[in-house]
């Protein structure tokens, strides 16, 4: 390859990637023109590609004149606090299956598992679901969503934390063991510290899953006491009128809380991705 | 190390407790260690999601009054052609999307992989590659809907075409299937792309610099020492992808309603519409029943062909 | 360390949250909950709701959500017999599912009396099962109870532009030949068609097969959709007006079609009450001011124009442990000054005198029609706990007819056809 068509040949990538990076930050571009604009913008004619007249009116509506401001608070903790007892749960299944002797069709299973739960079509748990959330007597409370996240997002931090997990060698942890430390020791003070990247990865991926579910956060709430923030932004879709600016204002702010996390945590996320599937070839 | 005898059976939802007893005597300590700790939790759990599988099951076998009717709600799904019409839609979506997706994804993963070198820029398709996931999906159909509609949607405005014979890209069979999978594709080959790049990073640099060296070219680099790495990964979003287009509904929901006729009423949208609108629960519950055994199914089998896993 | 930091951080937060939610409610009604439809539908309820607390000291808390979610929302909380709510907003469709199930209490027995300044058709959409027309039969034997009262007195209008032409359409004949004139293509369209798939499509068709002289069914259950008179009435939507309507008939929902109508780009539609204010009327979008004329649906056929109810009413669930305080909220709400609040507040009231008040017409000009189109009476849609399948059903091939994916007689036959089999597989007598 001669110098020159090297030269093009990055040329033409670099030209190919702006024109997807584009195509892709194009609708997004327009969401946040769209909430910058007010309701007579929208009724124009011809529609414009930038707000005539920039307002934030949209997002004071949002977050207060609508009081979603409440479901946002509702929307944090239940997402933190879903993915945190997520990662305990997914710890506790993937411990035996990496770290211990655990016979591979056991370790199929418990995976296979995990995936099958994904597949099943939510619209038939629903109502079962909250049949189950109203004799436990959890209806329109909080813990009932995390429950249910907990249990909808394992089969992700369960497949990306077993990756983890296997990547880390068990001779150090056994080393530990040989010199007399209790398992729950050598846990605490190796393998915890080890995982952390893996553990902050799983953790951000799990909680942008929870953060934007609609479905069961609808079903087993009854009031803004334990709506989320989706299950508002819905509601801006009525049967005579799309709240369009309202609506493009709460998606850009729906963005931002997930989005300043994973900035914070970003290269622990993208270790995540690779659900760890990689190193076992 | 798992040869004492257990049967070959494939991993069932509902065979462990058998697995277990007959095999507990045969195993070390360490091993039993493996069941003591896993028992507890992976037991909890597996019985909250597994109670409203059966509770579903259940309510695909019984009347509305309670007594068994056995199969008649599966005979009645299965029974109507509409449901083949909307398996037919969902594989042409799937087929549309996924390819997309899972190509697209991967091809940028190795573009930015080999041509971009500057962290910043790097972070900065990171970051925007994260957005598509975090928003609500209802708002996601609303501003396509805004690029998407005629006369006040952005597209035709940018294309020129705003007169009477304009891209009906909501309300024409092929386009509104269009419409819909873009947005599906709008919203994950970012996901997709995330994964792949990620995956990228891992391969040891110096099997690449040994292939180098020994001249390979760009695409045996690709085939015979990335794709291996990527193998696996490349399976995992493909399962994942596959079980989300099943369950893809709102922003169909805001762009065409299922509309044009039948043509975007995919799966999802089938089974809310069996429950919901006819308010036959036992009916789409069966349904529901019916396309996790099939997805079960699928994913058995491919993985028996492309394991994913040494076990 | 970091990590600890993390879970230190987080887990107090869950446990807090878990305490703070299961706060229980008190038993005493000194709080009312009402499941509510989000839109201009519940706009006046929400203005009176804090009217309410400061004359009774009853606390009225108003949930919202979206028609469909509503719908399904209710549907489960019924089948758990769920006492969250006190009061539920209902479209007079699903009324029929809620009474055919027995989940709603009779308001008769709480004390809520007919009054004769609300028309009588208000009182029986409210009642079960239907005092007139065909009935289900599960439904022969039950007793008459009053299950819900309009606090939404919508009844299907039409709309078209006065300063394009003087008069408006008294039939379709006229509707169709005032389309032709006006359609001006690319600027102005001759009619606006309401056509996205399933419901819309629907609330936008069935004036038109009622005055055409068509319907869903007959007097027994019986299919006529694919009658003469139907299958005519789907040929004058699909062929007559669909060449002289906007660009995209078949994606076209009642948000697109109120803004291409505030935006002067039409020349007629059909119009639901609960809309006009959202963009026809609204000062700050609308382009029309002044030129938009609200009148009864034209005559059809049949020689009458038939407009439909739509009408939101209030239920108290069989389930809600505060039955008489919710009743004598609905008793407050229909009080004649209340009334008049709720109308300046964007309500829509039910009584003729309030509809027919001089002192709110200039803000709300079709309130007479209204109260005239509420007399006629108008029609309702079928009283069957099977109308939100048939509404598919219909909205489906309608939808498809619109963007030429079949004939109107291919929709018309296709839709009874498959009609016919819900219909028989649910226990109704239907031929």
């Amino acid at each position: 390859m001669t110098h020159r068509s090297r030269g093009f040949t990055r040329v033409a990538t670099s030209v190919l990637l702006a024109v997807i990076a584009f195509i892709f930050a194009f609708p997004l571009f327009y969401l946040i023109s769209t909430s910058l604009k007010t309701k007579a913008d929208l009724f124009a004619p011809v529609p414009s590609l930038f707000p005539p007249a920039p307002t934030i009116d949209p997002y004071i509506s949002v977050l207060f004149t609508r009081g979603f401001g409440g479901l946002l608070v509702n929307s944090v903790v239940v997402g933190l606090s879903a993915t945190v007892l997520s990662i305990c749960v997914a710890f506790a299944i993937c411990y035996p299956i990496t770290r211990l002797p655990a016979s591979p069709r056991l370790r199929a299973f418990v995976l296979s598992w995990a995936l099958s739960l994904r597949f099943l079509p939510p619209v038939a748990v629903v109502i079962p679901y909250f049949a189950i959330v109203r004799t436990i007597g959890l209806y329109n409370q909080l813990p009932a969503l995390i429950l249910v996240y907990t249990i909808f997002n394992l089969p992700l931090a369960i497949w990306m934390l077993r990756g983890f997990l296997d990547e880390i060698p068990l001779e150090i942890e056994e080393a530990a063991l040989v010199d007399g430390a209790s398992r729950w020791y050598a846990f605490r003070t190796i393998l915890l510290p080890l995982s952390r990247t893996g553990i902050l990865a799983v953790v951000i991926i799990v909680f942008a899953f929870d953060w934007a579910e609609f479905l069961f956060a609808f079903i087993l709430t009854a009031t803004p006491q334990a709506m989320t923030f989706p299950v508002g932004v819905q509601g801006l879709v009525t049967q005579f009128e799309i709240i369009w600016n309202d609506m493009a204002a709460g998606a850009v702010i729906a963005i931002v809380i997930p989005l300043s996390l994973m900035i914070i945590a970003r290269r622990h996320v993208m270790t995540g991705l690779t659900f760890g599937v990689i190193r076992e070839k | 190390m798992s040869g004492n005898g257990v049967n070959a059976a494939p991993a069932h939802p509902f065979a462990i407790g058998a697995r277990i007893r007959t095999t507990w005597m045969a195993r070390s300590r360490q091993e039993q260690l493996v069941y003591k700790l896993l028992l507890p939790v992976f037991g909890t759990v597996f019985v909250l999601a597994t109670i409203p599988f059966i509770l579903a099951v259940i309510q695909a076998v019984t009347s509305d009054s309670g007594g068994f009717i056995g199969l008649e709600n599966f005979g009645r799904a299965l029974g109507n052609p509409l449901l083949y019409e909307s398996i037919k839609q969902t594989g042409i979506y799937a087929a549309i999307a996924l390819p997309i997706e899972i190509l697209g994804g991967l091809g940028i993963a190795l573009l930015v992989h080999r041509t971009v070198r500057s962290n910043i820029i790097r972070a900065a398709i990171y970051i925007a590659a994260m957005i598509p996931i975090v928003i609500p999906q209802i708002a996601v159909g609303v501003v396509f809907r805004l690029v998407y509609a005629a006369d006040y949607g952005i597209l035709n405005v940018l294309l020129g075409q705003t007169g009477p014979h304009q891209p009906l890209w909501l309300s024409s069979p092929p386009l509104a299937m269009i419409a819909t999978a873009s947005v599906d594709i709008w919203q994950w080959t970012p996901f997709v792309y995330l994964v792949m790049f990620a995956g990228l990073q891992t391969v040891p640099s110096e099997s690449v610099e040994a292939a180098q060296v020994d001249g390979a070219t760009t695409w045996t680099q690709f085939r015979h020492i990335e794709l291996p790495y990527l193998r696996p990964l490349l399976l995992l979003v493909l399962f994942f992808r596959i079980a989300d287009v099943i369950r893809v509904f709102d922003h169909v929901y805001v762009l065409t309603g299922g509309g044009p006729g039948t043509t975007t009423q995919f799966l999802s949208l089938y089974i809310y519409r069996i429950g919901f609108k006819f308010s036959d629960l036992g009916q789409a519950s069966a349904l529901a029943v019916l396309v996790m055994v099939a997805m079960t199914l699928f994913y058995t089998i491919v993985l028996r062909f492309l394991p994913a896993d040494r076990g | 360390m970091k990590l600890r930091k993390w879970l230190a951080m987080l887990v107090p937060i869950a446990l807090v949250a878990s305490a703070c939610s299961s706060t229980p409610s008190s038993g005493t009604a000194t709080k009312l909950t009402i499941a509510a439809v989000q839109g201009v539908e519940d706009a006046g309820l929400k203005a009176l709701a804090p009217m309410y607390k400061q004359q009774k000291g009853v606390e009225i808390e108003i949930v919202e959500a979206p028609y469909d979610d509503l719908y399904s929302k209710l549907v489960n909380a019924f089948k758990a017999n769920d006492s969250t709510y006190d009061l539920i907003m209902m479209d007079d469709p699903w009324m029929p599912k809620f009474g055919t199930d027995g989940s709603l209490s009779d308001l008769g027995a709480l004390g809520i009396t007919q009054d004769p300044d609300i028309a009588q058709v208000v009182w029986d959409v409210g009642t079960w099962p239907p005092p007139r027309g065909p009935v289900p039969p599960t439904e022969t034997s039950k007793a008459k109870q009053l299950l819900g009262v309009t606090i939404v007195g919508n009844v299907e209008m039409f709309m078209y532009r006065n300063d394009l032409t003087p008069t408006g359409p008294t039939s379709y004949d006229d509707v169709l030949a005032n389309a032709k004139a006006q359609n001006k293509q690319g600027s102005v369209a001759g009619y606006i068609i309401r056509g996205k798939a399933t419901n819309p499509v629907v609330a936008d068709f069935l004036p038109i097969l009622w005055s055409q002289g068509g319907d869903v069914f007959d007097e027994n259950w019986n299919v006529v959709l694919d009658n003469d008179a139907s299958k005519a009435a789907i040929g004058f939507l699909v062929n007559d007006l669909k060449p002289v309507a906007q660009t995209d008939p078949g994606s076209t929902d009642a948000s697109d079609r109120d803004k291409i109508m505030a935006n002067g780009q039409g020349y007629q539609s059909s119009v639901w009450p609960g809309e006009i204010n959202t963009a026809v009327l609204d000062p700050a979008v609308t382009k029309v001011a002044g030129k938009v004329t609200f009148i009864p649906i034209p005559k059809g056929k049949s020689g009458k124009g038939v407009g439909m109810m739509g009408n939101w009413l209030l239920g108290v669930p069989k389930a809600s442990k505060n039955q008489q305080a919710a009743a004598e909220f609905i008793k407050w709400m229909l009080q004649k000054d209340t009334q008049m609040t709720y109308a300046q507040n964007q309500g829509i009231p039910s009584r003729t005198s309030v509809l027919k008040d001089a002192s709110l017409t200039a803000a709300n000009p079709y309130f007479p029609v209204l109260a005239d189109a509420l007399q006629a009476p108008p029609n309702w849609r079928p009283r069957t706990d099977q109308w939100n399948a048939v509404e598919t059903i219909i909205g489906t091939h309608l939808n498809n007819a619109l963007t030429g994916g079949e004939t109107a007689d291919q929709a018309a036959t296709g839709a009874a056809a498959e009609i016919r089999t819900l219909m028989k597989g649910a226990g109704y007598p239907t031929q």
